[in-house]
Parts: C-alpha cells; sequence; structure tokens
C-alpha cells in the first residue's frame, strides 16, 4: 500500500542534525591525562599512546538512515531526476541491461538484505509489470576479480539470483572482445569502450552504492563496464598525479576523464542512473566502541576492546580472515536517488560530504594512518604489500579536499604488520609485480613504460581473470599508481609495527618496530615540535583542510 | 617466491624482447583429464589377439597393488612398474595404437581452456613445450595435433622392435623434469626465469620451482599446499563436459601438422 506523497518526501530526505561547520568537536588534542587511541593495524587494532599535542581527527557519527528505505527507492523510481519515471520509460520487448556494483563496495559488507537487492527487487518488479522480458544483469567489475556464485547471490538476493543466475546474471568480462563494443573517442583522444549488451540495450539501469565521495556519477558505467583499452587513458600515472584529491572530483583528473567518457556513452546509451548513500555506521553491536572518542571509553568499552585484542591476536590468520571478512555492518541508507547521471550524482555527492566531511586548521608535518584488514580490492581474500600501499598512499592519504592533511615533504606513518603474503588465486599478478617489477624500480612511470603492456596482454593472467577468481593482470599497477599523488607530495613513508623490512624496504618505505619508534624516526628529522596528525579509523572521514 | 630470494631474470626488462622464451607444460591432469593409467589400459586392451589382451590385462592388474604403493612414494618407481606391463608388444604397434588413443580418446579429454591458453602464449612469444611422464608414442601425435614442437616423454629400450618394459635414461618424472628443462634452456639459449611452468602434482614440485613463473594447475592437495605457502598462482581448467564441447581442431584451431621436432622423441634424436 502506498504512503501519502508528503510522507514519502519525509522519508526520502532524513534531516540531518549534523552541520559540517558544527564539527569542531571532531578534532581533538591529545594531552597528558589523554586515553591511548585505537589504530587499524591490519587484522588486528593496536591501542597506542600518541604523544602530547598530537591533532587526532575523528569521523563525524552516522547520520540517521532513512525510516523506511524500500519507500524511498519507490519514490526516487516514481520521482527521478531530469528523466521520466522508471515505469514510463518501459515498454513490452525491449533490451534493457541492469548493471551493479561488485563486491568493492560496501567495506565491509552490509548486513543483508544489501542495497543492491533492495533496488534490484523493485526494478525488476517494475519491469515485469511492464512486460520487459529481455533483462540482463551484470556485475559491473571492470578489471576487477570476478564475484563467486556465493557472493553474487548475497549481494542480489534469493529472488533475484534464483531467476537469472547464471545465463542472464553475470559478471562483466573486460577479455571477451566479442561482448566490447568501441562507442568513439571523446575530444582528448580517449577510446571509450563499452560491454556490447549495454551499449546495444535500449535502457541501462545502474545500481550504485556511494560509500565515499570517488564512487558513483559517470565512472560508475565508463569504467564499471568498461576495459582495459578504456581504463589506460585515465588510470595512469600522468592523470592520477593530476588529481587532488580522488575524494574530490572537481580536482580529480580520474573523474575528469571518465566524466567524458561518461557523456560519450550517454550520447548512444539511455542511462537511467541509481545512486545511493549509506552512512558510516561500520561497526554495531559489541564492536561499537571501535566508533567513539577513547577518552569518552568506559570501563566496559575498554574491556570489549581488550577482549577482541585477545580474541584476534589468538587465532589463528586464517580463522581471524574468515571472521573479519564474514563480519556485516549495519549500514543505514541515508539516501536515495534516480534519473539522470550527472544530477542524481550532485545530489549524492552533498549527502556523501555531510556524512564524512569534518573542518580541520592547517596540514600536519607527520600524518599518522592505520591500514585495516580490508580495502576494495580483497575482499574475503588476503591484504598484501601492494594493496597496503594503496591503501595507505592512495586511500587514506587522498581523504581530503582542498589541501592533503601533510604538507610537502613531510612523513606519513603507515602502521601495519607488511607480510610478504598474497592470494595466489585472486592476486597472481600481484605476485609477480612485487618480486619481479618493483624488485627493479617503484618509480611509476618506469613501470608503466616497461612493464604494464606485458601483464596486460599476459595470458594466463587473462585466464585466470576470465575463468578464475583472479583480478586482471594490469590491476597491481593501477594500485601502485594509486599511491603516486602521495608519493609525489612526501617526503618519506615509514611503516609502523613492520614485521618485514624487507618488504617495506620494496615498497620504497622505512621500517620501524612500533609505532614509537616511526615517531621519532619521523621527529628526528622533523624535531620534536613537529606536527603530528592522527586521522582516526574506523570508519571513514575526509578532511576539508583549510 | 619470497622477498628474500626471489629468481630474478638475468636480463632486465630492456633486453626481453631480444631472449626466446618458453611455456612448460605438464599433460596429464593438467592439459587432460586423464591420467597415465588410462592410456595404459587403453593400450594393453587393444594389443594384439584377445588372448594376448587378457593375458597383458591380467599382468596389469597383478601390478596394481605396486603400482598404488609407487603412487604413494615416487613418481618415478610407478613409470618404472607401470611400463613393465608393456614388455613384449612391437613399436609399430604401440605407436599405431598411441594414434588411436589420441584420436579417439584423448583429444577428447583436452581442457579447451588449456589449448586456448597454450595458443595465447605461443601469440605472446612462449614457445610451447611438453614435458611429460607419458610415453612418447601417446605425447608425439598429441604434440602434432597441438602444433608443439618440442617435448620431453618417457622411452622404452626396444630390442629387437620390441619393447623391454624398461625405459630410457632420464625417466621422465620428479626432478629429472626440472634437470630437462636446464639442458633445454641451454640449448636453445633460454633463461628459466623468464619461462612460465604448468603442472598439477606435488611431484612437479621441483619442476615447477626450476621456473620463473610456475603455475599450479588444478592442483593436488599437496601441490596446492605447496603453491599457497610458494606464492605460486592456481590456476583451474575445467574439463570439456562442464565447460563446453571437446576441443575441435578442425575448426577451433588452425595447427602446424608437420612441426614435430621432437628433443627426445622414441628415436632418441636430440
Amino acid at each position: 500500500m502506498a504512503r501519502p506523497e508528503a510522507k514519502l518526501k519525509e522519508l526520502k530526505t532524513a534531516e540531518s542534525r549534523h552541520e559540517v561547520g558544527a564539527r569542531s568537536e571532531l578534532v581533538v588534542r591529545v594531552n597528558r591525562r589523554s586515553e591511548r587511541r585505537i589504530i587499524p593495524y591490519g587484522e588486528e587494532f593496536l591501542f597506542e599512546k600518541l604523544p602530547v599535542g598530537t591533532r587526532v581527527i575523528y569521523p563525524p557519527p552516522p547520520l540517521d538512515p532513512l525510516a523506511d528505505a524500500d519507500q524511498a527507492i519507490r519514490y526516487a523510481l516514481l520521482h527521478p531526476e531530469n528523466q521520466d519515471p522508471l515505469f514510463a520509460q518501459l515498454s513490452p520487448n525491449m533490451r534493457v541491461t541492469i548493471a551493479i556494483d561488485d563486491i568493492s563496495l560496501p567495506l565491509p559488507q552490509m548486513r543483508r538484505p544489501d542495497i543492491r537487492e533492495r533496488l534490484l527487487n523493485q526494478v525488476l518488479q517494475t519491469l515485469a509489470d511492464y512486460g520487459v522480458d529481455d533483462v540482463h544483469l551484470v556485475i559491473a567489475t571492470s578489471l576487477h576479480r570476478r564475484m563467486t556464485e556465493a557472493e553474487i547471490r548475497r549481494v542480489v538476493g534469493e529472488r533475484a539470483f534464483k531467476q537469472y543466475w547464471p545465463d542472464r546474471l553475470y559478471n562483466f568480462d573486460a577479455e571477451n572482445r566479442a561482448e566490447l563494443a568501441m562507442l568513439g573517442k571523446t575530444e582528448h583522444g580517449e577510446e571509450v569502450w563499452l560491454s556490447r549488451r549495454a551499449s546495444e540495450s535500449d535502457l541501462l539501469i545502474y545500481l550504485n552504492i556511494n560509500l565515499v565521495p570517488m564512487d558513483g556519477g559517470h565512472k560508475s558505467v565508463a569504467v564499471g563496464l568498461a576495459p582495459y583499452q578504456s581504463l589506460r587513458h585515465h588510470h595512469n600515472v600522468g592523470t592520477l598525479r593530476d588529481s587532488h584529491s580522488y575524494m574530490d572530483p572537481t580536482r580529480s583528473a580520474l573523474h575528469r576523464s571518465s566524466d567524458r567518457m561518461g557523456k560519450l556513452i550517454h550520447r548512444s546509451v539511455k542511462i537511467f542512473q541509481i545512486e545511493t548513500a549509506v552512512n558510516t555506521r561500520m561497526y554495531g553491536g559489541m564492536l561499537d566502541f571501535l566508533h567513539k572518542n577513547e577518552d569518552h571509553f568506559t570501563d566496559w568499552d575498554r574491556t570489549r576492546l581488550k577482549g577482541f585484542q585477545w580474541t584476534m591476536r589468538n587465532m589463528s590468520s586464517e580463522m581471524r580472515r574468515t571472521v573479519l571478512h564474514n563480519y556485516a555492518a549495519p549500514y543505514g541508507m541515508i539516501g536515495v536517488w534516480a534519473g539522470d547521471t550527472e544530477t542524481v550524482h550532485q545530489k549524492a555527492l552533498a549527502r556523501v560530504f555531510q556524512q564524512y566531511a569534518v573542518p580541520v586548521k592547517g596540514q600536519a608535518d607527520i600524518l599518522i594512518v592505520g591500514v585495516p584488514y580490508i580495502c576494495p580490492y580483497n575482499v574475503n581474500s588476503i591484504m598484501n604489500p601492494v594493496l597496503v600501499q594503496c591503501t595507505g598512499l592512495g586511500y587514506l592519504f587522498n581523504m581530503y579536499r582542498n589541501k592533503p592533511l601533510v604538507r610537502e615533504g613531510g612523513t606519513m606513518i603507515v602502521c601495519h604488520p607488511l607480510r610478504d603474503e598474497f592470494h595466489p588465486e585472486h592476486h597472481p599478478s600481484y605476485i609477480e609485480f612485487f618480486h619481479r617489477c618493483l624488485a627493479e624500480t617503484t618509480d611509476a612511470v618506469e613501470l608503466e613504460k616497461h612493464f604494464e603492456r606485458e601483464f596486460a596482454a599476459n595470458p594466463t593472467y587473462i585466464h585466470m581473470y576470465r575463468y578464475g577468481n583472479a583480478y586482471h593482470g594490469v590491476h597491481p599497477f593501477y594500485m601502485w599508481y594509486w599511491g603516486e599523488p602521495a608519493r609525489q607530495h612526501v617526503g618519506r613513508v615509514i611503516a609502523a609495527g613492520c614485521e618485514e623490512p624487507e618488504v617495506a624496504a620494496r615498497l620504497g618505505w622505512e621500517a620501524a618496530d612500533t609505532l614509537d619508534e616511526a615517531i621519532a624516526m619521523a621527529t628526528s628529522e622533523l624535531g620534536r615540535s613537529a606536527e603530528i596528525t592522527y586521522l582516526h579509523l574506523p570508519p571513514l572521514v575526509i578532511a576539508d583542510v583549510e | 617466491m619470497s622477498v628474500y630470494g626471489h629468481k630474478k631474470s638475468s636480463n632486465g626488462h630492456a633486453a626481453k624482447a631480444s631472449k626466446r622464451r618458453a611455456a612448460f607444460y605438464d599433460l596429464d591432469g593438467t592439459l587432460v583429464d586423464l591420467n597415465l593409467v588410462h592410456a595404459a589400459i587403453f593400450t594393453l586392451a587393444n594389443v594384439g589377439e584377445w588372448s594376448g589382451r587378457v593375458s597383458y590385462l591380467l599382468g596389469f592388474a597383478a601390478r596394481i597393488p605396486r603400482l598404488y604403493i609407487a603412487e604413494q612414494r615416487d613418481r618415478r618407481l610407478l613409470n618404472t612398474i607401470l611400463f613393465e606391463a608393456f614388455k613384449g608388444i612391437s613399436r609399430d604397434r604401440l605407436f599405431s595404437l598411441g594414434e588411436e588413443y589420441c584420436e579417439r580418446i584423448l583429444f577428447g579429454h583436452l581442457f579447451p581452456r588449456a589449448v586456448e591458453l597454450i595458443e595465447a602464449n605461443r601469440e605472446a612469444g612462449f614457445e610451447p613445450v611438453l614435458v611429460t611422464g607419458s610415453p612418447d608414442f601417446i605425447v608425439a601425435p598429441l604434440a602434432r595435433q597441438l602444433g608443439i614442437a618440442d617435448f620431453a616423454a618417457n622411452r622404452f629400450v626396444f630390442s629387437r622392435g620390441r619393447a623391454t618394459g624398461r625405459l630410457a635414461e632420464p625417466v621422465m618424472a620428479g626432478d629429472e623434469k626440472a634437470v630437462w628443462c636446464e639442458d633445454y634452456a641451454s640449448a636453445h639459449d633460454l633463461d628459466l626465469a623468464d619461462c612460465w611452468g604448468y603442472a598439477d602434482s606435488h611431484y612437479d614440485t621441483a619442476f615447477l620451482a626450476r621456473l620463473g613463473h610456475p603455475v599450479a594447475v588444478n592442483p593436488d592437495r599437496r601441490l596446492r599446499a605447496a603453491a599457497l605457502s610458494r606464492q605460486w598462482p592456481v590456476l583451474h581448467f575445467e574439463t570439456a563436459a562442464s565447460s563446453e564441447q571437446p576441443f575441435d581442431f578442425d575448426s577451433d584451431l588452425e595447427l602446424n601438422h608437420d612441426s614435430e621436432r621432437s628433443t627426445r622423441g622414441s628415436d632418441g634424436s636430440a
């Protein structure tokens, strides 16, 4: 039974109690009486005393989720931005493709029902109501690994899975030349390739989740359903060096390039974009203390932290990994919009920044970050050293707008054990990249020039990407390029708590046994008055640096 | 593979284009979903008159307990015991049965994706080489069909045109495969650090470890454990039945049928 429209509007735009300007309490200074701070450290969490004067930036509390997510989705489909409602665009015998964000979002995986399942159920029902039978569901993996059957089932839900798997629900294959179409070149000469099925559809519906502002928009289709031939135009050293930051689409050459491609795609493919945003409720229940300012910890919070640390320390690494990756976050949906890609994305972006942005005054000399057990490319897998580099220098460094959190020539301290560990079925080309390419050079330009094409065309890696569950052969290069703006900007990177110094050296980093030692190494060069900032995770935060 | 002691290619990236590269493939379990025992039973069940066949099959059956024990212990011993059962079969008959076995059985059991990978590797500049414990009278027709010029296979010792039941040295099993690859590399100006290798059994660990790019294909439990600990890529081929129709050589592949050049064929030519 439909609710009155006024009620639906109210549901759709749940009022936020959190204004960006009122978040000064999220930046705190450590003093003598301050509690120790939780720092992600691979599959564990450190609880470390930080030097007096250290600035700690906390993520904003989670925004209130929409009271009724299903009603909000229905409202969005009926009242899209700058397009007719979905039902009005349908006719029997038309060909429809639904592209879906893959397992790289959100992190950690969300509790069931996944947002994509909610969206799919309503979209598929609408298509069925209007007699549209020729429907394919494509997981927009681009060069990511194929999702397994169980992973797809979890994301799309039982109903869609039973009806469409495996003939009409499948992973995108960027190496199936017969299923790719070239749509043209942008004014910058960028080749635009797309899934043939999507390009020949009467309507392409994209189901997106915006975890961070880097996601969504034209990037969804132009990257998610595109092969190497397209991606190499923006996933390259030059473009990424000109992105300041990835989280600020207005100042990101990566986004400008994918926008150009997306606009070209729009000229030949009709796209109905559905974007959603989730709040930052990553950990709930017994783990909700991870969101708290440690100065406000109760005895119960400290007990839970100690219990959690003890449990993690005493598990085998296999068991620990399984437990962590099976954890499902109680994310709440804080917005859903549908219709024209650009309008929808602007609204989604505004909501995402409302969730993440924290005003910060001035840059730091030393930035401390903790790399957790998960990043977009190791779901149900191992966080290997190349991905640690990507998460630390690629993602966490880029959690800013305006200016980086650390000054030019400053020091980044990355907390992670940094073990020489790889998943041979998910990351086979990473192994060769790390052991062979990085052994020769860490210069991204040299790597791009001498090795990228070889890995992109390697038959074994292509085979493992197409028929196994491996990331594409070229993927580790993209992960390395991802850290390029940080490498260009900071003076040194120190791996704190590094268990294998040879691994840190291979990445071009220095190694320290402990965080204290890493801070001492950094301050020995920059002086004891050096400004230290700790970017507190989890969940996530974007610093608006003045 | 480890950050502490990785085999570094002797030729840097700049010089790579000038060097030859090869991809070494094991056969049984790697490219086909059959093993040596299938080939042996087929051969023994089709040799001579019915009385001869019964005699050979009974001889094979009597060896089964020893074969089982050998399989647990040593691949070379397994090959030695298995091929004893072929004693007395004429050389001509073995080679004609090898052709027949390939035509009727083996080609239909090739992993379609494996054939695709061989071709893709060839296009990428990796010359295919078979390194297998299967007998040469089976490997030769298969290699010819796949357009593979070089292979290493087990060879019988013949006396007056009949198999003696003994294998000529080196017996292709375990470490011998690695030694053969080294000899082959030095003879063909290859750097093994630039070469790829594909195998399915833990008996092939030494062979894979000798190559710069080892890949475990449909690995058994022990090879899988070795691959995980050594960070070797793990690859899975599905059977023809579960992936698609058996590979059709006539329509799917243009092959060079005249390119056979065995380095250790039955005539012992190097």
